[in-house]
């Protein structure tokens, strides 16, 4: 087991002119279990391959337990990867798949069918050991996948993400199954995704990359509570948080000439201000609220609505009535401030 | 001869569609199939009973009666050395240059597919006019091996190696091995290419994070994974080895010096055409025919099961 640092680690693809990851840093601790996620494109994959050495690294130093790695060959980094096709060998068996990198690394037969036994035990693949992969379902795939990572006890695994393969059920079973196995190996991790819940989910601390740069780490309440930009604000939560174009003047938000919330303390002058569907109390008596649409989920309703010409959710329980005109009621303390040029949390 | 269609089947055993359609007049699908029907009755059923009967024949010697003699062409045949010999021949011959044109274009396609998977996209376009030119250059072969004018006999003779694929039967054989070979080599590369290209970037990736260098990833991930390409390119190639190199050899070689390049089809022509031994000629040509029906035998066979993985 092993941390991982990354010090102004940056890639420039060759051919083309803007560099697909422009300088991060960032310290993974032994153990820890850390999400990246970002849009499309943002580089994940591009950090995460760097760290497992399938690609070259342009510029800075990336540093697996005590070792710099950048000139290392991705077998003598002592990394596992789970890929986003599995990338099972067709032609093996699941059994010669576990083995065939103990195998590369000259193991001992005996410790290598120890292992096998003991992987397959964990993620109950014993049954199909013999099997080629073709003959296995999806989420059988997956566990052969993560078998393959987790027999040969590396410093840390990589993912890339894993589960966006598989149908919304299994999906979220594997991210419990992650989470599981993570408590019990508590093997380092770094997980990509571009599914801000996966990522809320099973992170001990959360990376937002946004265009090649991070935007924001911490653990995901953190992030969730206080993004430190209108992009992390925008990205973590489903449905995502309101953010309005707005003006603060003697401790009200002023939207549109109405004023929305008093009594703040935020400095006066243009700001973009943020609220969550949840945060927002709708009441049936006529208001500033008017409704456009409903949608059930079940436990809970998202309020698809306007206040003046700025678009609103919220999202309420069962119990709130519902009518085309309604009261919204804006708790100061759930506002969330940002700069209205920079976008950086004020 | 045997190459039917140009893709056999994908190198991933993706499965393929069956698409059925169902006539309603009962006569239709033979008018439709006819003209196939009628080409092939002519042109190979007719000529290969012909063949078949020729064999059970044997004319004298001034082509003025024939009289039928049974199973006796074959006997004799079986019994000659001269065929044994040429049936040996045949054997080094496909092997060599099977093996040399498959071997060469691997390693071309190896090296070809690793350049466009490092460099960027319009390498691709780059090449495909190397892939096809070796077989317009195999003309090339013969003008370097010229014993007189020769450009590879003289450098040859310079190093002290005296070659003459007129008086020498390694020589010859040499020759025609690398002269069919080269002709070989365009049509593997681009199979063997296409096979590489099909494979996943993330098992090689996968392998390495495995442990497995260069050599050992292509051996057992790389090869396994082409290998319906691979003997699907064997047995195409162990036919044109057998059967179309026939004109190579009558303009290189004409089969010797002595009997050295004759192989079987080659034998075929001499004995028919220059020997006029019609009777031989033809159970050789049934001979043949038996091997070609076996091989396209195991070459469906095997493309009927081919998802070995
Ligand atoms: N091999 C490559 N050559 C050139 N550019 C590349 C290459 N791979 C990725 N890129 C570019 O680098 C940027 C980051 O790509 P990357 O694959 O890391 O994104 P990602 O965050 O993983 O996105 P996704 O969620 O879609 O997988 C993108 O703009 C992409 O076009
Ligand atoms: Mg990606």
């Amino acid at each position: 087991m092993a941390g991982i640092k990354l010090s102004a680690v940056k890639k420039t693809y060759p051919g083309s002119s803007e560099p697909a990851v422009k300088g991060v840093d960032l310290d993974i601790q032994d153990g820890e279990f850390v999400v990246l996620v970002g849009p499309s494109g943002c580089g994940k994959s591009t950090l995460l391959r760097m760290i497992a050495g399938l690609e070259t690294i342009s510029a800075g130093e990336i540093v697996i337990g005590d070792k710099v790695v950048n000139t290392m060959e991705p077998a003598e980094r002592d990394i596992a990867m789970v890929f986003q096709n599995y990338a099972l060998y067709p032609h093996m068996s699941v059994r010669q798949n576990l083995s065939y990198g103990l195998k590369n690394r000259k193991m001992a037969r005996s410790e290598i069918d120890r292992r096998i036994e003991e992987t397959a035990a964990i993620l109950q693949i014993g049954d199909y050991l013999e099997r080629k992969p073709r003959a296995l379902s999806g989420g059988q795939r997956q566990r052969v996948a993560m078998g393959r990572a987790i027999v040969r006890d590396p410093a840390a695994f990589l993912f890339d993400e894993p589960l966006s393969n598989l149908d919304a059920k299994l999906r979220l079973h594997m991210r419990g199954e992650i989470k599981h196995l993570h408590n019990r190996l508590r093997t380092t991790s770094v997980y990509v995704t571009h599914d801000q819940l996966e990522a809320m989910t099973l992170a001990d601390r959360l990376v937002v990359l946004n265009n090649g740069l991070i935007e924001q780490v911490g653990r995901p309440l953190d992030l969730y509570q206080k993004p430190a930009s209108t992009f992390v604000a925008g990205f973590l939560g489903a449905p995502a948080m309101n953010l309005m174009e707005a003006e603060v003047a003697e401790g009200a938000l002023m939207l549109g000439g109405a004023a929305l919330a008093g009594g703040l303390q935020a400095r006066p002058g243009r700001v973009t201000a943020g609220i969550r569907p949840e945060a927002i109390r709708l009441r049936a008596e006529p208001g500033n609220f008017r409704l456009d649409y409903v949608e059930e989920l079940g436990g809970t309703r998202i309020v698809h609505g306007h206040i003046g010409a700025q678009r609103m959710i919220a999202q309420t329980d069962l119990a709130t009535e519902l009518s085309d005109e309604m009261t919204a009621e804006l708790p100061g303390a759930e506002l969330h401030f940002f700069h209205a040029e920079t976008g950086q949390r004020l | 001869m045997l190459r039917a269609g140009l893709f056999p089947f994908p190198p991933f055993g993706f499965p393929m569609q069956t698409k059925r359609t169902t006539f309603r007049s009962y006569w239709l699908p033979y008018l439709l199939i006819a003209p196939q029907l009628a080409i092939t009755l002519i042109f190979f059923i007719w000529p290969a009973g012909q063949a078949v009967w020729q064999s059970f024949l044997q004319e004298d010697a001034f082509g003025l009666s024939t009289k039928f003699v049974g199973l006796r062409n074959y006997v004799k045949l079986l019994n000659s050395p001269e065929y044994l010999a040429s049936f040996e021949t045949t054997v080094i011959f496909t092997v060599c240059t099977a093996g040399l044109s498959l071997g060469l274009a691997l390693l071309f396609a190896v090296a070809v597919d690793r350049m466009i998977r490092t460099a960027s996209a319009y390498t691709t376009f780059i090449l495909w006019p190397y892939a096809v030119a070796p077989a317009i250059a195999g003309v090339l072969w013969w003008f370097m091996f010229n014993p007189s004018v020769g450009v590879l006999t003289y450098a040859l003779q310079t190093m002290g190696y005296d070659w003459n694929h007129r008086l020498s039967g390694t020589d010859a054989m040499i020759l025609v091995v690398l002269a069919s070979s080269w002709k070989q080599i365009s049509y593997n590369f681009l199979f063997f290419l296409a096979g590489l290209q099909s494979i996943p970037q993330s098992l090689r990736e996968a392998a390495a994070i495995d442990g497995a260098g260069p050599v050992k990833r292509f051996f057992t991930v790389v090869f396994p994974l082409l290998s319906p390409t691979t003997f699907f390119l064997l047995v195409v190639n162990i036919n044109y080895t057998m059967f179309d190199t026939f004109s190579t050899i009558d303009a290189s070689t004409a089969g010797g010096p002595g009997q050295s390049t004759t192989i079987l089809v080659y034998k075929v022509y001499e004995d028919g055409y220059k020997g006029l031994d019609l009777g031989s000629s033809a159970a050789q040509s049934v001979i043949l025919m038996g091997i070609v029906m076996v091989l396209t035998f195991i070459q469906f066979r095997y493309i009927e099961r081919r998802v070995q993985y």
